[in-house]
């Protein structure tokens, strides 16, 4: 079980911001715009991450990762992690946004 | 502890998405309480998640201190993560922002 415990992390990230999805005009509702705002970055951000592993400034611990890597030693946790995060992210300043319009609305 | 590892990269990080707002995308996100309010909340988030990955009891991320600050808090994360996530986070809604322009 502790083998998953990154993804489970990640996972709960998802779950938490799920519901954020109800406020308009929505994330994966804008999957394309989503898709063009996550993957560019997360592509700047695999690189950083390969080049840190490679140079042994951070690793991850063998205890707490699926042992599953991409090219060239990223668990493939850490590349879920640059999609999740940023979708937490988007997910939350749609509900600001949408919310902060419904207070000035008033 | 030279620092240059992850602590340069990560303010150098910063400061490219910031230029890359003021100086080629302006999408005006900088201006908008909506994203200080939710980079407030993200970080808060940040904290219990980023917590759990680098907790020394027993981390999930490991670092070599000699490449970071060394300064680590709240609970035991490097202060760098806060650069790192900030980077992170900005420049997704900047992109993401952009496309509004275009709609």
């Amino acid at each position: 079980m502790d083998h998953w415990q990154y993804l489970i992390v990640l996972g709960a990230c998802l779950a938490i911001t799920l519901p954020l999805e109800i406020f308009r005009p929505g994330v994966y509702r804008q999957a394309w715009r989503a898709a063009h705002a996550v993957l560019p970055v997360a592509a700047a951000f695999v690189l950083w991450d390969e080049i840190a592993i490679a140079a042994r400034i951070w690793h991850y611990n063998p205890a707490y990762v699926t042992g599953v890597n991409i090219p060239f030693h990223m668990p493939v946790e850490e590349v879920v992690f640059f999609l999740v995060i940023p979708l937490c992210a988007l997910l939350t300043y749609n509900a600001v946004s949408a919310i902060l319009r419904m207070v000035k609305r008033r | 502890m030279t620092g240059l590892g992850y602590t340069i990269p990560a303010v150098v990080s910063v400061l490219a998405v910031g230029a890359l707002e003021l100086m080629l995308l302006r999408t005006g996100l900088f201006r908008r309480p909506a994203y200080w309010l939710s980079m407030v909340i993200v970080i808060g988030f940040q904290i219990l998640t980023d917590g759990w990955l680098t907790k020394l009891s027993a981390p999930i991320v490991i670092y070599d201190n000699r490449q970071t600050s060394g300064i680590r808090f709240p609970f035991d994360i490097p202060i760098e993560d806060f650069l790192f996530g900030f980077a992170l986070v900005t420049a997704v809604l900047l992109l993401w922002e952009r496309q509004r322009e275009r709609q």
